[in-house]
């Protein structure tokens, strides 16, 4: 952290200069032009001018039915963390158990991941497809009906989890297999030496270690869950916007129906919503974290 | 030592690895197979799909069941063909190509500038400067499109190229991974070339850039990987086709011709072969202690 020779005051400014004015521009004043907007009307191509009209827009939108609809869903769609961290747990465990292979075995779990998500949704529409794609095939073969996987509620909530699901495990399997990597050799073999089995080693070193890692994911993939948009905006394309979540309904508000100043009202609905909902999240990181330690 | 893993553990581990590489690979299958299919093959039922994999296997015009002549239903590339031509994807695909390598050098070299005093200097203000950058993550750029897009519109970069790349072209979490890094080197390096009479601009560049190398090449993947697949903010941004970027011009296909839906998965496919390429080429930059430290920011 030493102080280089012969920097002028104005040196690190001008090194950090196009990051500030980028993020300044495009993250901070936008940020504080939603709180703005959603007091306004705007009209955006009209010379961009915003006439303030109080809380009004809050008023539509706590009277308005889908922005409820879509905050529900957008809680249905949280029930894809648990999941992914399961999977990716799993995962990671299984390419970090030194099979033959297991760098092959990575690379190819982490393709899902650079999958542009429309491409992910375009497939997997084809095996959700209702009257002949493969998993209706499959579930119809075992004796179950099919599923109207793409155009009913809350079918379609599940088609688009599962692409979320599928798209974003590979990742989370890297995250954890660092944790894993990181739990010493020798607490495993000393836990082993006390007569702990292979179960016992897991529960109480490993999993023990791993512990702070689910948190992080859990945090990291219930916000990226809260604003999800792609996935559902190509898998069941043509949902009724109260079927899907809160970013569609931004999307709807202010591009299809040009209404910029309560898509700004449910923007800033959201960002409290995945505030509170990180706050929480990492009070009960740091207690886990705790627990975990003593 | 921990004993030997038992033979049925084994099996069990590589009956999970062959399930999860089945369902990483199997919707990429489906996809490039219905790519190939031609007009009037049924992909969707078990049967279809027999078929088209007999008549690809053969290349006869022949039924496999009836044994019957008929039309040919295995592999063509004729969807290719037309994505490319009535989708007019070459456009599409240099957009993408323009936007996300712009995005990755800028999204590197930015970074990397703004890491370096944050890392190395000693100036008035550079914690809180450090905190407010760090606090641009707790934003999501879904709830500030609006806005984002207002300013785009009012510096006259909408439907732009440029309109697409500016916002995203530096990240706070790419600071926080080169500050890191660089956090790495030792400061004697750095003090003998400033003995060398090497200026604070030559020293992060001939010093620290290169020392810094793994993490700025696993930066440079994420910013591919997210700026290839991005489809929210340039469908906002972008009207015009010909600036249309790949994941809107795929979009577009779904829509236009949602009768012959293999043009989209054509589409799709021809999407998703570079990034695969360029990810197979650089995935020895992909070390899971590098998830460890990006994701903590």
């Amino acid at each position: 952290m030493k102080g280089v020779i012969g920097q002028r005051w104005y040196t690190p400014w001008v090194f950090l200069l196009p990051a500030l004015v980028v993020l300044g521009v495009f993250f901070v004043l936008a940020f504080v032009q939603v709180v703005y907007f959603s007091l306004t009307r705007v009209k955006l191509f009209e010379g961009g001018e915003t006439e303030f009209i109080g809380l009004e827009n809050y008023r539509r939108l706590v009277s308005t039915d889908r922005f409820w609809w879509c905050l529900l869903n957008s809680g249905i769609y949280l029930l894809v963390t648990p999941l992914i961290i399961g999977l990716s747990l799993g995962a990671a465990m299984v390419v970090e158990a030194g099979l033959k292979w297991a760098k092959g075995l990575r690379l190819v779990l982490f393709l899902p991941v650079v999958t542009p998500t429309i491409v992910a949704a375009i497939a997997w529409r084809a095996a959700l497809s209702e009257d002949a794609g493969a998993i209706n095939g499959v579930l119809r073969a075992v004796g179950f009906e099919g599923a109207p996987w793409l155009t009913q509620w809350p079918w379609t909530l599940l088609s688009a989890m599962m692409v979320t699901l599928w798209k974003g495990f590979g990742f989370y399997m890297m995250v954890f297999l660092a944790g894993l990597l990181a739990v010493p050799r020798e607490l495993k073999e000393a836990a082993y030496l006390d007569g702990a089995g292979r179960w016992g080693v897991f529960r109480h070193v490993v999993l023990p270690s791993v512990w702070p890692v689910v948190m992080l994911v859990f945090v990291i993939s219930s916000i990226s869950a809260l604003k999800v948009f792609e996935e559902l905006y190509v898998t069941v394309k043509g949902a009724a916007i109260e079927d899907q979540t809160v970013v569609p309904l931004i999307y709807d508000a202010a591009f299809e129906r040009g209404d910029y100043g309560l898509a700004s009202a449910f923007g800033v609905a959201l960002f409290l919503v995945i505030l509170t909902f990180s706050l929480v999240n990492m009070k009960l990181a740091s207690r886990g974290k705790e627990g975990a330690e003593g | 030592m921990i004993d030997r893993r038992p033979a049925w553990l084994t099996g069990v581990l590589t009956i999970c690895a062959a399930l999860l590489a089945g369902l990483a690979i199997g919707p990429a299958v489906l996809l490039v197979m219905i790519s190939l299919q031609p007009a009037g093959g049924d992909m969707s039922s078990l049967k279809g799909a027999g078929e088209f994999v007999a008549h690809t296997v053969t290349g006869a015009p022949v039924d496999p069941v009836t044994g019957q002549a008929g039309a040919y239903k295995g592999a063509t590339t004729r969807n290719f063909q037309d994505a490319w031509e009535k989708g007019n994807l070459a456009g599409p695909m240099l957009n993408s190509v323009i936007v996300t390598g712009t995005r990755a050098v800028c999204n590197v070299l930015l970074a990397a500038l703004a890491a370096y005093p944050l890392a190395r200097m000693k100036f008035k203000g550079r914690s809180w400067v450090f905190v407010l950058i760090l606090a641009t993550m707790m934003i999501p750029d879904q709830v500030i499109v609006v806005p984002m897009f207002r300013t785009v519109v009012q510096m006259g970069l909408a439907d732009t190229l440029i309109g697409v790349i500016i916002p995203f072209s530096v990240s706070a979490l790419g600071i926080s991974m080169c500050k890191q890094a660089f956090e790495q080197i030792p400061a004697s390096l750095e003090e003998a070339a400033r003995i060398d009479g090497a200026s604070t601009l030559q020293v992060w560049w001939h010093v620290m850039l290169p020392l810094s190398a793994p993490t700025l090449a696993t930066l440079a993947l994420f910013s591919v990987i997210g700026a290839w697949s991005e489809l929210l903010w340039p469908l906002v941004v972008l009207q015009e086709s010909k600036n249309y970027t790949l994941p809107v011009a795929v979009n577009q296909l779904l829509g236009e011709f949602a009768g012959n839906v293999r043009l989209a998965y054509a589409g799709a496919v021809l999407s998703l072969v570079p990034i695969v390429a360029v990810f197979v080429l650089s995935q020895r930059f992909l070390k899971p202690q590098m998830f460890a430290g990006g994701v903590k920011g």
